[in-house]
């Protein structure tokens, strides 16, 4: 339709220059005042030795070229000890969210799209509700829930488990495993310094204890909006596929592998880059629970960065770990759309339009 | 000016001391407490927009000088050499003394007299070295409540390995994993094993206090500030305090000081200053000692102190062999990093742990002098 | 992340399903039985974290402790919220975010529909320039931003300002977006009509288009008053005075805890309780909208 109307040339085009800058410019102004300007301002900073004090223009900043970016990456030492360890974590939080919220989401999903359901309007509900709650509130009511002597512990003491003290244990699951059978230090083999500083026996801890119940709280707050879009997608491709029938057939889990799981093959896909952009972003759950406790287990990329500049002062550092996330996660939507591109050449859907979309859902959830 | 405060307690304190203040000289001041004092100091300095006055505690206060964050005052002050020498020491950098130290804290063995009668324990029992202190907590130890807890960090389990004789810098040197510091965690470790010893978390404490006052654990080992934190949430609660045991290296304890901290190029540095004075007085000084427990950094208001609270005497006993913890420029991240470590204490190696705070150490060490 | 994806939702959801076959075999009946079951034990899980939260904030900080699993207080206890009102100030929080977000939501309703007009309707230079920077800008993750924008804030003397709050948030590319994408899905005829009849750019798009895009006005007032009354990274980074705390990282102070303020669930879970009531109204309010998308928003 566009195009429609750029054909249609003539009189009632005149000042469209004018009004089309004038209806733009709040936007432009603000989006270039407080997004453009500042990353350039931090890529600045990421490269200078500027400490806090006064304007970061100033004279006391001073360029040091990618001094911010060795120590985190390539200096051993704390600093990138510590930046290994948040990628770590962060990379098994990735890990278990993202199959898991796409594996749940999917399942209620196809439960929710059966024709006899009743009472789909309240499923609804108690699925996406913990979606639209700030992350504050809910992780507030998770750190009680997973007290020592909390909810959860207390369920678990009914099946007889004597539960973690969840939000104060930073053992690594595959270390509690292997200390099961009999492994409580480190082969030879694996007590050598690995990537970015830290062993690989560390690299290769799981995710601690605590970790495991921030994946719970992620895995229950973005399944209900990830299933509302399966569902979407479910009740597109409806006519398509006659649910009762695959029912009465032999066989309905491999049809459901066979038949619809293809079909579903766009929407999986936008699950999955939302799931990989979103877990890489968490911040607000590592605020509440201490900032990275018990012993940096719950540390991430992005606290750290925040930690890095706001409270140890190391600004360009800081802002060198901000941009090196930024890195990741550009690289990650990218290697997504080019997996898209790849295998989704029957779906109908023009490919740029998908992709911005994609974005545009990622970025209105986070406000700017 | 900008306060990170143990409670309300201090914070009403520090707020009525303000406003006297005030009124003799006509200006007013704000007291804020700081829900986390370096993240709000951080980002005050770096808006350009720093608190006239704050407390600036032991641990940053090189990173902070080193920086360039603050004014070298305390010289000027006209009270200046009152202040234990120590204090002045841990509150100079190069050469300048920065920041006049507004009071120290020691530590102590806190007990619960009830619970040390229940279990059948006298005067005599007070632990004096490490196997009393054992003994102690073992008895003391019930269903539902822990015969020792304290905190997680360097800043409490230090004291053991300082106790066998450890230290984390000798002279110009690292000496983080060196034996007496290993015996020291080891020694804590072995309290773990036997079920003795449980830190804050694990019994749903924030802190120590918290713990002791909920009933939770018979013993810990806190500051004077605890008497404070007791009296307004737990008043309750009967205890005694006590030096802390020695160990086989010796007695030692920790020693902690927050100072006043004013930005460098303060406009209203000599308003600043003269409050800062007015704080600092001993009698001041001993009105915070009422409300929050705190031992005044001036040598005659700590004298008056012991005099006047005996119950307390104990803390500055301690004081006689008390060292400041390390707190070099950088060390501050080293030892949050250890904190971090420890906090898998109960499973870890001791001399592992150490091999790496001494790496660390190394390399913050040789940025800091280099 | 929690609310990553609500544009994607409401901008792609379909029709109803389909009418279906009313008779069913015994052995598809048993399999909807179980299913049924399931999704009320799951549902159940889902309510769940709510109810106890709900449930212990009127509990004494000593039963919130020992009996976490009940959902009926041993005692009825307001003192919570006694505490909220008088120690804690909640009001003052409540104010500023509501403030900050009534201002932010019409600032953005506004602004993303007059850029996503233009850019959808209007022929003017630089308009595909423009777009592809909105497009481009739209995926740098909000987290990446905490530093930047505390430093350009600084720089601006905006930090800790109420300005420095409310002034990024007024717009959003993706806001724009779906903006752009609405204008692009409906017919132009009306409009030119109007303008045909000598009607001013600006008229038009304020008595003709704006009426029309109400479907896609509403979708981005719900995403933008969500939004902004969840939001916390920008307020940690865009202010320190007490005074400017939001709900938000008021009651994360609460949580992450001054030294002695103790583990007060009750507390906690209260102002939890309460800083989710608004967004809970607007999500019932609008139910319907949000996961069952009727309006004009949904074609891509």
């Amino acid at each position: 339709m566009a195009t429609m109307a750029r054909s249609r040339r003539g009189g009632i085009r005149r000042g469209e220059t004018r009004y089309g800058w004038l209806f733009t410019a709040p936007s432009i102004v603000i989006i270039g005042v407080f997004l453009i300007l500042p990353i350039a301002l931090a890529a600045w900073v990421s490269v200078s030795n500027w400490n806090g004090l006064g304007s970061p223009l100033g004279g006391r900043a001073q360029f040091i070229g990618a001094e911010n970016y060795a120590s985190v990456l390539t200096d051993p030492g704390l600093a990138q000890k510590d930046f290994g360890t948040s990628i770590r974590n962060n990379l098994y939080y990735v890990l278990l969210v993202v199959p898991l919220q796409t594996a749940l989401a999917l399942f209620l999903a196809v439960q929710m799209n059966r024709a006899i359901l009743r009472g789909r309007g309240f499923f609804r509900t108690a699925f996406y509700f913990p979606s639209v709650t700030s992350s504050i509130a809910i992780t507030t009511v998770f750190i009680f829930l997973f007290t020592a002597s909390g909810t959860i512990n207390s369920i678990l003491a009914w099946l007889g488990i004597n539960g973690p003290n969840w939000f104060a244990d930073p053992s690594g699951v595959i270390h509690n495993l292997l200390a099961g059978v009999g492994v409580t230090s480190p082969p030879p083999v694996l007590d050598v310094i690995g990537p970015l500083g830290i062993t690989w026996w560390e690299w290769l801890s799981g995710p601690s204890v605590a970790m495991c119940a921030l994946i719970t709280l992620a895995v229950f707050t973005t399944s209900g909006t990830f299933m509302l879009l399966f569902l979407a997608a479910l009740q597109n491709i409806g006519a398509e596929i006659d649910e009762a029938a695959l029912m009465d057939g032999a066989g309905a889990f491999r049809k459901f592998f066979s038949v619809t799981l293809p079909m579903l093959k766009p929407t999986l896909f936008t699950v999955l880059t939302l799931g990989l952009i979103g877990t890489w972003q968490v911040f607000d759950q590592i605020y509440l629970t201490g900032g990275g406790a018990p012993g940096k287990t719950l540390l991430t990329p992005a606290y750290l960065a925040y930690q890095t500049s706001f409270k140890d002062l190391q600004w360009g550092q800081g802002a060198a770990i901000a941009f090196i996330l930024f890195a990741i996660i550009v690289a990650l939507t990218l290697l997504q759309r080019w997996i898209l591109r790849d295998r989704d050449a029957k779906v109908r859907t023009p490919k740029p339009a998908r992709a911005a979309r994609v974005t545009a859902a990622v970025s209105e959830g986070d406000v700017r | 000016m900008l306060i990170g405060s143990s409670g309300d307690a201090e914070t009403s304190a520090v707020q009525a001391a303000a406003d006297a203040w005030g009124a003799e000289t006509g200006n007013t001041v704000e007291v804020i407490a700081a829900s986390d004092l370096n993240q709000q100091l951080g980002q005050g300095f770096s808006g350009n927009n720093p608190p006239d006055l704050f407390y600036m505690g032991w641990d940053q206060f090189q990173t902070y000088a080193s920086n360039g964050y603050l004014e070298p005052y305390a010289d000027s002050l006209s009270n200046a050499d009152q202040f234990y020498p120590a204090l002045k020491d841990a509150f100079t950098y190069d050469g300048k003394f920065y920041c006049a130290p507004k009071d120290f804290s020691t530590l102590g063995l806190i007990i619960n007299t009830d619970m040390w009668a229940a279990a059948g324990l006298t005067d005599a029992d007070i632990p004096t070295d490490w196997d009393g202190l054992t003994a102690a907590a073992t008895k003391l130890t019930t269903a539902d409540t822990v015969g020792l807890s304290f905190g997680q960090e360097y800043a409490r389990i230090g004291v053991f390995m300082n106790q066998a004789g450890g230290k984390l810098v000798d002279g110009d040197s690292i000496t983080a994993s060196s034996q007496g510091n290993v015996d020291g965690l080891k020694y804590v470790q072995s309290l773990i094993s036997a079920g003795v010893l449980k830190f804050p978390p694990q019994l749903e404490a924030g802190w120590g206090g918290e713990a002791f006052g909920l009933g939770k654990a018979a013993m810990v080992i806190e500051g004077p500030w605890i008497n404070g934190a007791l009296k307004n949430d737990y008043p309750d609660v009967k205890y005694v305090a006590a030096e802390l045991p020695a160990g086989p290296g010796g007695s030692s304890t920790f020693t902690f000081s927050n100072c006043w901290g004013i930005p460098v190029g303060s406009p209203t540095l000599d308003v600043t200053k003269s409050l800062v004075e007015y704080l600092t007085t001993d009698e001041q000084q001993l009105a915070f000692s009422e409300a929050f427990g705190v031992i005044p950094s001036t040598e005659s208001g700590a004298a008056a102190y012991a005099e006047k609270f005996p119950e307390n005497a104990s803390f500055v006993a301690g004081n006689d062999y008390a060292v400041s913890p390390v707190a070099f420029a950088g060390a501050s991240a080293v030892l949050g990093d250890f904190n971090a470590s420890l906090e898998g204490l109960a499973t870890a190696d001791a001399a592992t742990l150490l091999d790496a705070l001494q790496g660390n150490l190394e390399a913050a060490y040789t940025k800091a002098n280099g | 992340m929690t609310s990553l994806t609500d544009a994607e939702v409401t901008t792609r959801l379909p029709a109803p399903p389909p009418h279906r076959k009313k008779r069913l075999s015994p052995r598809v009946r048993t399999i909807a039985v179980f299913s049924y079951l399931m999704l009320i034990a799951l549902a159940m899980i889902y309510i769940y974290p709510f109810l106890v939260a709900v449930s212990s904030s009127f509990k004494t900080d000593a039963d919130a402790t020992a009996n976490p699993l009940q959902l009926i207080p041993e005692v009825w206890s307001l003192a919570a919220y006694n505490r909220l009102f008088t120690d804690v100030p909640l009001p003052l929080w409540t104010f500023n975010t509501a403030f900050i977000t009534v201002i932010v939501t019409c600032g953005r309703v506004f602004f993303d529909s007059l850029a996503g007009y233009a850019l959808s309707r209007l022929q003017f230079r630089g308009r595909t320039v423009i777009f592809a920077v909105f497009i481009g800008v739209m995926s740098v993750p909000g987290v990446v931003l905490l530093i930047p924008r505390f430093l350009i804030l600084q720089q601006l003397g905006l930090y800790d300002t109420y300005g420095g709050m409310i002034i990024p948030l007024l717009t959003s590319a993706a806001g724009i977006f779906i903006m752009k994408q609405f204008f692009d899905s409906i017919p132009v005829s009306v409009e030119e009509a109007a303008r045909i009849d000598g009607a001013s750019i600006f008229r038009t798009y304020r008595t003709i288009v704006l009426p029309m895009a109400r479907p896609a006005l509403i979708t981005l007032f719900i995403l933008s008053f969500q939004g902004s009354w969840n939001e916390f990274g920008h307020f940690i980074v865009s202010r320190q005075s007490a005074d400017l705390n939001t709900l938000t990282t008021g009651v994360a102070s609460l949580v992450s805890g001054q030294l002695g303020s103790g583990n007060q669930y009750p507390l906690q879970l209260a102002a939890a309780t309460l800083m989710t009531i608004p967004v809970a109204i607007i999500f019932f309010i609008f139910q319907k909208r949000i996961m069952n998308n009727t309006g004009g928003a949904e074609k891509g």
